[in-house]
């Protein structure tokens, strides 16, 4: 009987209740995946039994390539004594990268995405499942390698991997070809790892001494880090340092499950994730939760009136308190179970979105995570929903008449505060979106090679294919469709991050630092500067050829480097006799003495989250150059790539053609501010028309409590505008207080997020008055629905005496 | 002054036409004090609307000191009714939010009259009804006699031409009632033209003339012989 009722009173204002299921489902569907997703994050590495003992040592030293730091260690073949010396210490496993990109199973070339040489303690250290082998002896021999899943399939199909020979072909990282047996299988790594390795290997020759690893370091159960950490130092004191007196090394260690969101490194394995991010969804959900609920509740207390002569009739009629109260309990449960089903319809091509998009199937496995969430939130919509209808229903047995039963808002303080509450929340969040989106777009319009965005990047191609960039260069340029080939060091997005010493006419090093006054290098093709536009302050570019006799070299700096060596004015250093010094015995590598011959403005390479270095560009053959660029002509898009296919095809068929456009390159690096600016307008969008949608549901309420009031003034002479006018004053007025309160604070959180950038745009004025008037817009227009309806209606049905 | 012709008013249902007026004449002057009455459904609300201009005919004209009030478009109505007629109603339609003295006051802000003179105008008629210590409370705070005398004064201090009252009466015991009624014969005297609807018939007396109407259709009008 109750149902049947409920549901008739629920279709009488469809649209009210539409209003109620959609605000409530939009915003469980975003706490849904905000939620799944915090839990992704905030897990990451803690998967691995141990993990609470894992930390990862790095070191710093001032006098080491600027003291900066980076994620591996240098040389670490020292690390195995470690365990020896610190008893605390139990464990350790370090991991190199397998560079070169490529791998050779039966005439064909693999990519790796990423794969690592490890120690044999491997899966002492860390967790993960073997599905062929076994832990204790999988990793045993040198050469040893154990395969992802995935990977095996990929390269072996279904046959068993085991004995499988894969090669790593010969290249400048290595010396000679090496062959690897396969010993096991594992699973893959899960999404809330940060390494997604497709093998792991033992070294075929002990590699680790003249290399750069991410070491990680077990500790014994109850040490304590710091007496590891002071146990390192006096070990590198005693054993590594040739003179132990000034020694600048700091050690650091650093827990595994940090390694996600707080190690901010050079060289990291994956970049880190974001902890703006984190809060910044954190504080998305709340608000989501507040905005919706509070609205919810709102507009339950609003509805309340509709029915109060039915609930009137039926006390009369000698009902109870609590069949009243299970009239709008049942209500609610309706509402919210639509909500839930609503909110699954959406979730679900929302989430193939998502992993199509960013690879993370974040719905997976989460079930039960899922159900609760639902259940928490459908609770408490239903319990805070049903609060102010509880106040109703006790009025209702208080008061003889059915005229004082209709809902009181004492004075609508109550509303007008949500309203505020919501509209700051609104403009906040726009204000957020407008200055995060504006900053991004700003970042990548400032990288190099993006705005016309004809630049395509072969990044880090095997050694192999760098020996032969000359014969590339020549065949591309053959075609009508391709503008510049050219190519460099680091690629687009790149760090940057090597150092060499130099000597300069006129320049005193500093007699105390000899040994250490470098200078950031950057080798690259002589048409470097061509290809990205780069603007020159001074002297001009490269001679076309890539190599030079010794005194004739050619140096090209950035300006930063220009002030770093002491001048003020490009014209000025241009012409000066430099040099670059490389020092590495037996490599044969010399580079050409020279002159500075030209001065480029500062370009950003890296993210705008750093500084400019100073760096200085060189030319350098079939060395150092690991990425190709190659710009073709903007309307010959398609016959250009064709053709570095064809090229490509021709010269090296058995590698992979595989490329990037730079401004895809950037966005990456770019990835979590384009992520929160996505997120956050999308959750904009979400808080806003609930909060409109509340404001609309709070007119409605406040014009019916009105009409007679209206109707009042009417007779007297009142016009339609007059009445629109005084109905939108006090909306109006809250979004002005809500501005006011909301511009210092969106102001302070956009300013702490742009300290990210070394370079930034500024807050403007105009970005918080376009906020505000769109937040006053959007208000102004759905109160007046409400205000012209109430206004243009005949005062006489007011004013008839019930 | 209003000129009513063959005026019908009925509401169309699904199959038939009710019919709320049927073919009404009326022909009021200036200075009369109409009273209305008739049973309970009988129109009388209706009648006093349209000639309030708060409800239109369906059928039938209208005439407003010879302006064809039917015609008129909703922007003019507001003019009319700012400047021309005031209302009273049984319910009294104080606005809660107002205290007396702003209640009064609503009218003339609407016509725009500055400040002072409004002020000047409310205390007058304040002092007039005998209200002024009275001026700072809320409708809520006041007996339904003093409501109703606060209504009427806010009908009145735009002095319009026209007074239409519903039942001003019906929500006051009699001694109230007598106290509003001889308010408004002291108006009516003063030269305002009245029309009011009412139950009562005694109070029908205070009028000069009686309309009487049953089912939508005028029965009776008549000259009030012996006036109180």
């Amino acid at each position: 009987m109750i149902l049947k009722v409920v549901i008739r009173n629920l279709l009488k204002h469809p649209f009210l209740n539409l209003v109620k299921v959609i605000g409530l489902s939009l915003a469980l569907t975003g706490i849904v995946f905000i939620a799944l997703f915090l839990k992704n994050e905030l897990s990451y590495d803690s998967y691995h039994s141990k993990s609470d003992r894992i930390y990862r040592y790095t070191i710093t030293d001032p006098d080491f390539l600027g003291g900066k730091h980076f994620a591996r260690t240098i040389n670490p073949g020292y690390i195995p004594e470690l365990k020896e010396a610190i008893p605390e210490l139990e464990n350790f496993t370090r991991l190199m990268p397998v560079r070169g990109g490529l791998i050779k199973y039966e005439e064909r070339f693999y990519n790796i995405n990423e794969a690592f040489e490890c120690d044999s303690t491997f899966f002492q250290v860390f967790d993960a499942r073997l599905l062929i082998g076994d832990k204790q002896k999988v990793l045993g021999n040198p050469a040893s390698m154990v395969v992802t899943e995935s990977f095996a399939k990929r390269v072996f199909g279904e046959t068993n991997p085991v004995g499988k020979v894969l090669t790593l072909p010969a290249g400048q990282f290595y010396g000679e070809q090496q062959d690897f047996t396969v010993q096991g299988m594992m699973k893959d790594f899960p999404s809330n790892s940060h390494f997604y390795p497709d093998f792991i290997t033992t070294p075929g020759a002990d590699q680790f001494a003249n290399s750069w690893a991410w070491t990680y370091l077990l500790l014994a159960e109850n040490a304590n880090p710091e007496n590891v950490k002071s146990g390192i130092s006096v070990y590198l004191k005693n054993n590594r340092e040739t003179n132990p007196e000034e020694m600048d090394t700091q050690v650091h260690l650093q827990k595994l499950n940090d390694i996600h969101l707080k190690s901010h490194k050079l060289r990291e394995i994956e970049p880190a994730g974001s902890l703006t991010n984190i809060y910044v969804l954190t504080i998305a959900a709340l608000i989501l939760l507040l905005i919706s609920i509070s609205n919810y509740a709102n507009l339950n207390m609003g509805m309340t009136g509709f029915s109060a002569k039915y609930m009137f009739v039926n006390k009369l009629l000698g009902s109870s308190k609590y069949s009243i109260a299970s009239y709008f309990f049942i209500e609610g449960l309706f509402i919210v179970v639509t909500t839930s089903i609503l909110s699954l319809m959406i979730a679900f091509p929302i989430n193939s979105l998502i992993a199509k998009m960013y690879g993370l199937n974040l719905l997976n496995g989460n079930t039960f995570s899922v159900a609760v969430i639902v259940l928490l939130f459908n609770l408490s919509a239903l319990i805070l929903g049903m609060t102010p209808v509880v106040s109703f229903v006790s009025s209702l047995f208080r008061n003889r008449t059915k005229r004082n039963v209709s809902p009181k808002m004492a004075k609508g303080r109550v509303s007008s505060a949500l309203i505020i509450f919501q509209y700051g929340f609104s403009i906040a969040l726009i204000v957020s979106v407008i200055v995060i989106s504006k900053q991004t777009r700003y970042a990548l319009n400032s990288s190099i090679g993006v705005n016309e965005d004809n630049i395509v990047c072969f990044e880090s191609v095997h050694s192999s294919i760098q020996q032969k960039f000359k014969v590339l260069k020549a065949e591309l340029l053959k075609y009508n469709s391709i503008e510049s080939v050219s190519a460099m060091m680091e690629p687009p997005g790149g760090e940057a991050n090597d150092m060499f010493p130099f000597e300069m006419e006129g320049y005193k090093t500093d007699e105390q630092n000899q040994e250490y006054d470098r200078i950031g290098v950057f080798p690259c093709d002589y048409s470097f500067a061509s290809i990205f536009n780069l603007q020159f302050l001074s002297g001009e570019n490269f001679s076309k050829k890539n190599t030079d006799a010794d005194g004739s070299g050619e140096y090209i700096i950035n300006e930063a480097a220009m002030h770093r060596l002491g001048y003020s004015e490009p014209d000025k250093i241009t012409g000066k006799e430099f040099r670059l010094i490389f020092s590495a015995p037996g490599s044969g590598i010399e580079i050409p003495g020279g002159k500075i011959i030209g001065v480029v403005k500062d370009f950003h390479l890296q993210s705008l989250k750093s500084a400019v270095e100073p760096l200085v560009f060189f030319k350098r053959e079939n060395l150092w150059l690991l990425n190709f660029v190659i710009s073709y002509k903007p309307e010959m898009q398609a016959q250009a790539l064709n053709d570095m296919k064809t090229v490509w095809n021709s010269l090296f068929p058995e590698y992979p053609f595989q490329y990037e456009h730079v401004g895809a390159m950037y966005k990456k690096v770019y990835k979590a501010e384009l992520l929160q600016a996505r997120l956050l307008s999308v959750f904009t969008t979400i808080a806003l028309f609930i909060s409109s949608m509340g404001l609309f549901g709070m007119a409605l309420i406040s014009t019916q409590r009105r009409v007679k009031e209206i109707g009042v003034r009417k007779v007297n002479g009142a016009r339609v505008s007059e009445i629109v006018t005084m109905l939108n004053r006090d909306y109006l007025m809250w979004v002005g207080v809500a501005f006011i309160i909301a511009s210092p604070v969106a102001w302070y959180a956009m300013n702490r997020w742009l300290e990210n950038f070394a370079y930034k745009t500024g807050l403007n004025w105009w970005i918080f008055l376009a906020t505000g008037l769109l937040a006053l817009g959007i208000a102004l227009l759905t109160v007046s629905i409400q205000s012209w309806k109430a206004a243009t209606r005949n005062p006489v049905e007011a004013l008839r005496y019930e | 002054m209003i000129q009513l012709k063959k005026i019908d008013k009925y509401y169309d249902a699904k199959f038939q036409r009710t019919f709320i007026l049927k073919g009404v004449n009326l022909e009021v002057k200036q200075g009369e004090f109409v009273t209305i009455m008739g049973p309970s459904g009988a129109g009388k609300s209706t009648l006093l609307n349209i000639i309030g201009l708060l409800d239109e005919p369906s059928a039938g004209e209208y005439y407003f000191w010879d302006e064809p009030a039917h015609k008129i478009k909703e922007k003019q109505k507001v003019q009319y009714h700012r400047s021309h007629i005031g209302f009273i109603f049984q319910a009294f339609h104080l606005i809660d939010e107002l205290n007396v003295y702003e209640n009064i006051e609503t009218p003339l802000v609407y016509r725009s009259v500055k400040g002072k003179e409004r002020k000047a105008m409310v205390a007058d008629l304040l002092d007039r009804f005998n209200m002024v210590a009275k001026k700072d409370l809320f409708p809520s705070q006041l007996s339904g006699g003093q409501q109703q005398l606060v209504a009427i004064a806010r009908a009145i201090i735009g002095s319009p031409k026209l007074l239409l009252a519903d039942e001003p009466t019906g929500n006051l015991h009699s001694e109230q009632g007598e106290m509003i009624m001889k308010l408004l014969k002291k108006l009516n005297e003063e030269g305002m033209t009245i029309i009011q609807v009412t139950h009562n018939e005694d109070f029908a007396q205070y009028g000069t003339r009686v309309v009487k109407l049953i089912d939508g259709l005028i029965r009776e009008d008549y000259q009030v012989e012996n006036r109180k």
